[in-house]
């Protein structure tokens, strides 16, 4: 602690001693004083209303410490604790002949004396340990001449040793009349010390606690001390306190907890909102450096606190409009005075209020992420989530006010990612409470609240905003947020067009790991809407790539995949981790795969059926887990009746390929997970209908070599279809040649015309297909390897200009023979193909 | 109903003031709307142009006096100053071009030749701007033959690429209005040109000069006789199609019009049910619906009622009422040709219905029809149907198909071996130089 900041207040440590033990026995009586006394002017002590002064920043710190529920220690009592302590230390530590400690302590102690009472009237008990100290030192450093031939001091502490001399001498020096006196007199000078003493007993109710916080400094230099002066943290010296706290922040052995609680006190102090603002910007990132690692999350109290503060800050720049906080402002050198503040213009103090909103939501996150969401904990830590919502709001608004694009395009995207995955009355309900919240003359021109009524007006405009002004990340993922939103309304067409207009998904590999899981889920969003649509096709190719890879939990961040060949070094497991969605933003897994293998049916049954028994048609798979699992069900020698929802949607698949329908439509209908769409029985309705239709398909594929006329009539009772529709759908497998066959308007019948082919006729079109496919593998090839071939020409030539000419080119042709080898692996692989494809034919024939 | 599907509102936006008014007339002729609405509709379309004789004379319609404010007096008399003036102005440089020997003298080098008359003749870019402006009055005041021959010029002579931009516009539209079909489809194709290759600042921007020409072409694509096989190729090019697509689905209409009514282009049929289709949530009208009845959901009966919305909303088209009784005819063709395939045995009467016919005209139509050999079929004129003769290909038929060409492809890639291989010795050598 320098001098420097102490030189004003040195000459009133007496004074203030008097008034503390005033004040200690009036303690009682001085929740009275306080309405008067705080009514008074805080921020201007005059020279003559000094004691004044302090009487009331004492009784203010009073007030706050009331707020809290605290009760704090007079100064007194800490001043003279710590010393003790300190002593007490200093004694231990002489019996151990333990210098390091010694050193530490007396370095404490020095710094705390010259603090509290400066250089006049120290206290005996340190004039004491001063001499006492002199005395064991010399004693100790005869002690070490005599045996250093024997056994020598370990290294550090014959160092410590060593500055201790030095730092004794020059303290003695400089009480030397003291230290004379008191060897001279030593009982006599330590009665007074012990009135203190007796004085402060009584009063000192929680020392253990305070003192507990006091940890061993080893630097020591930066330590505050919080516990030995509160009294002083008034509005006057609040800056240096400030200063002091900053300094010691990020340094190791600062103890944050400590640096928090005197911040603390320092905003209950805090008059002006100048000085306000100035403690809540150092206050807000010391709670959130509380805890540093980055898998631990904020204990729920502190985040509380923490964001009431962040409001707090936003009330003063709301109200007081000449302060504005940009992360631009060059630090100022003379930090410690109040600004003069000239009308019309606004004070920019530097910080980022931005950054302190983001790590809010940044740290809610992490507990959702932390706390098991089967508890209730969960659901009582979730409740907190419409104030974090309000104080976005309450930044943006502030951030549109003062022009901050970039802040305020940050803060939008925090609010939409809010937002965009609830359901309509969720939104409404907190849009609600969170204008009620504001106070009512906070109003953001973006979102206007005639806009907020609505969810999807409230999301466009945001998302709109976001796309005008914001870069090209945040705009990225407010396009995500946008589309998954219209998926969740059912508006697949807009989603799909959005999506598709965008060319989001060109580059998406491109993007950061949590755009892209974003971007997962927002496909599996619009393929889940496709599917309530009843569009099929189009749900199956959206969840294709998804589902199909078996990754799903982590591919939409919902829970790590325990992999059986796991290598994952550990980072990145916990990168993993952080990535998580809380609980309450997951996709049901469940009911995700149950749509996509529904889909998979619907158009897996009728392929296979059309493949029939040609087995190149049988090869060509839509969905591979579909198959891999219908396999498997096939394999099993006993088939149970189905538990769950695979083995419901595999007999049911079974069952459309015997055409039965009916029995199909059964089993999907059983599954109990579509309770959790809306409107579970239109999709039931939908799935029962398409079950029909793929089902009379199914049917004329499997069948139709077996018959040459089918009735209409027939077919349509067969699946309880209107003829209409039986029309409809033979019509357009004959349009489509899949169905070899034609209607007989006369005798309402389907004439089928479907020949099987001989084997050999069948084999003779495999055979062209393959000399088709490996010509234009072959062209291929050749092209490809053209196109490397001119790419190394140009290279050669460019590099044919530089020196080193004929190294370059001997490796440029051991490159190329390479590549020509790599190249005749190609080849060779095509003929393998083909060779593949003779000894299946070789198979079939036998 | 003809309000429902009357395509008037949105095109407005994308066209002209002076090529709305003929879309007006022709409202006003089939009586869609109140007259009087769009007597005023005219009136504050034409308010801005410089056609004062004729605004006038709606004002007196409308208000149904002889009275006419004075205003307008003052403003026939500045148009016609200006007129003269720009006249006087721009007959200056006309003298220049008009001149035999200048004309004998110019060259393909737009550059060269403005360097030529600059200092042979004193011509200046102010003067040369004359042209474009006088042109644009012209324009103004209804004189559209007029004012193509002077952006003609302009376009000749001036580098300015921006201006020159806007002349191509202000040509098509002098043209068009001009019912000059010939030079119009023209500019169409200048038109085109210069969008696709020009570099715009934002895609956007590029959108919207698109969507302009689409609106545009229509005229052209719809009055010229070759203008069908155009529209199909311009529109059908991805970037156009996609402009439909995104900016103006409505223009979908046309676009199946032309398809429809195109003997040749019937392969394009697919694509097109597919973009109707795709964007059936998005704009449809009878004749999308048709085209969807017909080839989505195989429903002839629903085709044929269809076809029947086709004909009211085609006679209150203004750009379609011309081709009324082809794509009538073509629709036909497409069920009866679609009914065929599908079909082994067809009752004549029961088609005869299916294509708006009686039985009579229906049995006409269909022996048209095979005698034109578009099907495969002989009528039983005792049991009163048409049997179709299918014709499967057979597997050796599939089987040489797919082979050929296959010896022909393999010989290629010999020869390109071949020569790269030479190609590598020769350099190889090269290099060991």
């Amino acid at each position: 602690m320098s001098r420097f900041f102490r030189g004003g207040s040195d000459s009133e440590s007496d004074e203030e001693d008097e008034i503390i033990s005033s004040n200690e026995e009036e303690e009682e009586s001085d929740d009275d004083h306080i309405s008067d006394s705080s009514d008074e002017p805080t921020s201007k002590p005059a020279a003559g209303a000094k004691s004044k002064f302090l009487k009331d920043a004492e009784s203010e710190s009073e007030e706050s410490d009331i707020d809290e529920k605290r009760e704090v220690k007079s100064a007194k009592d800490k001043k003279q604790d710590a010393l003790e302590s300190s002593i007490k230390t200093i004694e231990n530590a002489k019996k151990i002949n333990d210098w390091v400690a010694i050193q530490n302590e007396f370095e404490k102690l020095n710094k705390n004396v010259s603090k509290s009472f400066g250089s006049i009237g120290m206290p005996r008990v340190y004039i004491k340990t001063i001499a006492s100290l002199e005395d064991f030192l010399n004693e100790a450093l005869q002690k070490e001449k005599e045996k250093e031939a024997k056994k020598k001091m370990n290294a550090t502490q014959a160092k410590a040793l060593n500055s201790m001399k030095n730092k004794i001498k020059k303290i003695v020096r400089q009480f030397e009349d003291e230290v004379e006196r008191w060897r001279q007199n030593p009982v006599e000078s330590e009665e007074e010390p012990d009135e203190d003493v007796d004085i402060e007993k009584p009063t000192s109710t929680n020392h253990e606690e305070l003192s507990s916080n006091e940890v061993p400094d080893d630097e020591g230099f930066e330590q505050v001390g919080k516990g030995k002066k509160p009294i002083e943290f008034t509005s006057d010296n609040l800056f240096k306190k400030l200063r002091e706290i900053l300094e010691a922040r990020g340094k190791k052995n600062t103890d944050r907890l400590e640096q928090i609680k005197v911040l603390q006190k320092l905003l209950g102090v805090a008059a002006t909102p100048y000085q306000q603002i100035r403690v809540l910007l150092a206050l807000i990132p010391s709670q959130f450096d509380y805890y540093p690692g980055m898998s631990s999350y904020m204990n729920v109290d502190m985040w509380k606190s923490t964001q009431k503060e962040i409001n707090q800050l936003l009330t003063i720049l709301e109200t007081n409009l000449h302060f504005a906080i940009h992360d631009l402002v060059e630090e100022e050198e003379e930090d410690d005075k109040e600004p003069v503040i000239e009308p019309g213009q606004t004070y920019s103090i530097r910080g980022s209020i931005v950054s302190f909103i983001d790590r809010l939501d940044d740290e809610f996150t992490k507990s959702l992420q932390n706390i098991d969401p089967h508890t209730t904990d969960y659901v009582d830590r979730l409740k907190d989530e419409t104030e974090l919502y309000a104080t976005i709001v309450r930044g943006q608004i502030y951030f549109e006010k003062n022009d901050l694009n970039e802040s305020t395009s940050r803060v939008i995207m925090r609010r939409l990612e809010h937002l965009y995955y609830k359901p309509d009355q969720v939104i409404q309900t907190v849009e609600n409470t969170v204008s009620q919240s504001l106070p009512s003359n906070l109003k953001s021109s973006i979102t206007p609240p005639a806009i907020t009524q609505d969810s999807s007006d409230l999301i466009h405009a945001l998302c709109v905003y976001l796309y005008k002004k914001g870069e090209s990340l945040l705009r990225t993922r407010a396009m995500l947020c946008h589309i998954y939103h219209h998926a969740l309304h059912n508006r697949f067409y807009i989603a799909r067009d959005m999506l598709l207009m965008s060319h989001l998904q060109d580059n998406i590999q491109l993007s950061d790991v949590g755009t892209q899981i974003l971007h997962n889920r927002t496909m599996v969003q619009v393929g889940l809407c496709a599917f309530r649509e009843g569009m099929i096709k189009e749900s199956q190719s959206c969840l294709q790539e998804i589902c199909g890879t078996g990754r799903v939990k982590e591919l939409l961040a919902q829970g790590l995949q325990l992999q059986k060949y796991s290598q994952l070094p550990p980072e990145q497991e916990k990168l993993d981790r952080q990535r998580q969605l809380p609980f309450h933003m997951h996709i049901n897994l469940e009911l995700l795969e149950c749509a996509y293998l529904t889909c998979s049916m619907l158009l897996e049954i009728p392929a296979m059926a059309a493949a029939g028994s040609n087995p190149e048609a049988r090869k060509k798979v839509i969905s591979k887990p579909f198959r891999r699992m219908l396999d498997y069900n096939e394999r099993q020698v006993f088939s149970g009746p189905p538990e769950n929802t695979r083995d419901h949607i595999m007999g049911a698949a079974k069952a459309l390929a015997a055409g039965e329908w009916q029995k199909c439509q059964e089993l999907i209908s059983a599954i109990k997970i579509w309770d959790l769409m809306p409107e579970t029985q239109k999709i039931k309705d939908m799935l029962g209908r398409k079950i029909q239709e793929e089902g009379l398909r199914t049917y004329l594929f499997t069948y139709s070599s077996y018959y040459t006329t089918l009735g209409l009539e027939q077919l349509s009772t067969m699946f309880s279809l209107p003829v209409n529709t039986v029309t409809s759908i033979v019509s357009k497998m004959i349009w489509n040649e899949e169905l070899a066959a034609s209607l007989d308007q006369i005798n309402n019948v389907v004439v089928l015309h479907r020949v099987e082919l001989t084997k050999v006729q069948q084999l003779a079109l495999m055979f062209a297909e393959k000399a088709t496919s490996f010509v234009e593998a072959n062209e291929r090839t050749l092209e490809q390897k053209q196109a490397v071939g001119q790419n190394q020409r140009d290279q050669q030539r460019q590099k044919g200009q530089t020196n080193q000419q004929n190294t370059e080119k001997r490796t440029m042709y051991q490159k190329r023979d390479g590549q020509q080898q790599r190249s005749r692996n190609n080849f060779n692989n095509g003929l393998g193909n083909s060779v593949r494809g003779r000894i299946q034919q070789n198979r079939y024939r036998s | 109903m003809a309000a429902t599907y009357d395509l008037t509102p949105k095109l407005i936006p994308y066209l002209d003031r002076h090529l709305v008014f003929p879309l007006l007339e022709f409202l006003s002729m089939h009586k869609i709307y109140p007259e009087i609405d769009l007597l005023k509709a005219k009136y504050e379309l034409l308010a801005k142009t410089n056609m004062v004789d004729f605004i006038s004379m709606l004002y007196k319609t409308i208000h149904d006096t002889e009275e006419v404010p004075k205003e307008f007096a003052t403003k026939r008399d500045e148009v016609l100053q200006t007129l003269e003036n720009l006249q006087a102005e721009a007959q200056k440089v006309l003298d220049i071009i008009e001149n035999p020997e200048v004309i004998s003298a110019l060259r393909q080098d737009k550059l060269q030749n403005l360097n030529f008359l600059k200092e042979k003749y004193g011509l200046t870019d102010k003067m040369l701007n004359t042209l474009y402006q006088f042109g644009q009055f012209q324009y103004n005041c209804g004189n559209y033959g007029g004012a193509s021959d002077m952006l003609y010029h302009f376009r000749v002579l001036s580098t300015d690429h921006e201006l020159n931009v806007s002349a191509l516009w202000g040509k098509l539209a002098s043209d068009i209005l001009d019912s000059n079909w010939e030079s119009a489809l023209e500019e169409v194709q200048k038109l085109k040109d210069t969008i696709d290759q020009k570099n715009f600042t934002s895609p956007l921007h590029q959108l919207q000069q698109r969507t302009w020409f689409i609106h545009w072409s229509i005229f052209v694509f719809f009055n010229h006789p070759k203008g069908r096989d155009s529209i199909i190729d311009v529109f059908f090019t991805p970037s156009y199609i996609n402009t439909i697509q995104t900016a103006c689905p409505w223009i979908l209409r046309y676009l199946t019009t032309a398809v429809v009514t195109n003997k040749r282009k019937k392969s394009i049929l697919k694509d097109l049910v597919k973009i109707i289709q795709q964007e059936s949530y998005e704009y449809r009208d009878p004749i999308t619906e048709f085209i969807e009845s017909l080839y989505v959901k195989f429903d002839f009966e629903g085709a044929q009622h269809k076809l029947k919305e086709c004909e009211k909303v085609l006679s209150n088209d203004f750009f379609l009422v011309a081709t009324l009784p082809e794509f009538v005819e073509n629709a036909r063709y497409l069920i009866s040709e679609t009914y065929c395939r599908i079909h082994l045995k067809i009752d004549i009467s029961g088609l005869s219905q299916t294509l708006n016919l009686d039985q009579e005209a229906g049995e006409k139509w269909i022996v048209n029809l095979i005698r034109d050999t578009r099907v495969d079929a002989k009528i039983d004129f005792k049991e009163n149907t048409v049997i179709m003769n299918q014709n499967h290909t057979s597997i050796y038929q599939q089987v040489i198909e797919r082979t050929r060409g296959l010896s022909f492809r393999s010989q290629i890639l010999a020869s390109t071996i071949e020569k790269r291989e030479a190609h590598q010795s020769a350099s190889t050598t090269e290099a060991v130089e």
